[in-house]
């Protein structure tokens, strides 16, 4: 049986994620154009508002939300379109991973919270990718 | 009374209109199997779902054009419905019940598949989705983030079926 997770903590992670994401799609962007950068903005300012969202949670709980670093170190190298579109996917992987922690807590509407963002996350990954997942966010999917 | 053998306790016991979990602590050997935690009829319930929609996939792909049936990657989303009943059944100990023949959506009493469209693919795995997430606040953190990852499947199928 897992432990519960602690909500701050697990909100935390979440607003980490997004962090990266936003950082990360600033990159992804700028080597897609038509359509895939239109979905790379339109993503961008998704998790932007997702990170708002976040902070004011964390905030009413009583922590400081964690900043966003100025640099985020890439999975790889990012040069194309088509390199462009994995980092979204993985970025979006690593989102969904991260609320998937959220549905952990003990507190049913930090679950329910996070189980719907991780089907937004997911949906937008399957979209980068081409393809869906089995388990997104579980090891192994 | 000391000199009573062990034999006959269970007499002396009944006698007294005692049963024995009145004397002994722990289960009830004569009460029968015990009832399923909730987490586990929440499972059941969760994996007769998860068949009754393979057994739409089988219908949608056992009646549908080769074109249709590959223009929807339908063969891969039925894959990932089997690997979610895998995983599924992995978490329980007890054996799934069986389904009723009336619990199939896509059967008929002949047992010839009924006509199953993409659009009731798409509707089923949004109703499936929404189905898990309302089960996310009663089980244990485990079953609820697996449970919450199936949804967030599902949720892609249904995206990439038109939904």
């Amino acid at each position: 049986m897992m432990a519960l997770v602690a909500p701050v903590s697990a909100l935390q992670d979440a607003l980490a994620a997004e962090n990266a994401a936003i950082f990360g799609y600033g990159v992804a962007g700028a080597h897609l154009t038509g359509t895939g950068q239109a979905a790379a903005e339109q993503d961008w300012t998704g998790h932007s508002e997702a990170r708002d969202q976040l902070v004011t949670m964390i905030a009413r709980l009583g922590a400081a939300p964690v900043a966003a670093r100025a640099f985020y170190q890439l999975p790889f190298a990012v040069h194309d379109a088509a390199s462009a579109r994995d980092l979204a996917a993985y970025l979006e992987d690593g989102v969904t991973r991260a609320y998937l922690g959220l549905v952990a807590v003990s507190d049913q509407q930090l679950r329910g919270f996070g189980a719907l963002a991780m089907q937004g996350s997911a949906e937008r990954a399957a979209f980068w990718r081409g393809s869906t997942q089995a388990f997104p966010g579980l090891q192994g999917s | 009374m000391l000199a009573a053998s062990a034999a006959a306790l269970p007499v002396l016991l009944a006698a007294s209109g005692c049963r024995s979990a009145d004397a002994f602590a722990g289960p009830d050997p004569l009460a029968g199997p015990p009832s399923p935690a909730p987490d586990v009829l929440t499972l059941q319930a969760v994996i007769a779902a998860e068949q009754a929609l393979i057994r739409l996939y089988q219908a949608a792909i056992g009646t549908s054009t080769r074109a249709t049936v590959q223009e929807h990657g339908l063969e891969a989303l039925l894959a990932q419905h089997q690997s979610h009943l895998t995983r599924l059944r992995s978490r329980l100990i007890l054996p799934a019940p069986t389904p009723s023949a009336s619990a199939s959506p896509a059967a008929t009493a002949s047992g010839t598949p009924a006509a199953v469209g993409i659009a009731q693919l798409r509707a089923a795995e949004g109703a499936s989705a929404a189905s898990l997430l309302r089960r996310l606040a009663t089980v244990q953190p485990g079953l609820a983030q697996l449970f919450a990852s199936i949804a967030a499947s599902d949720a892609t199928h249904a995206m990439v079926l038109g939904g």
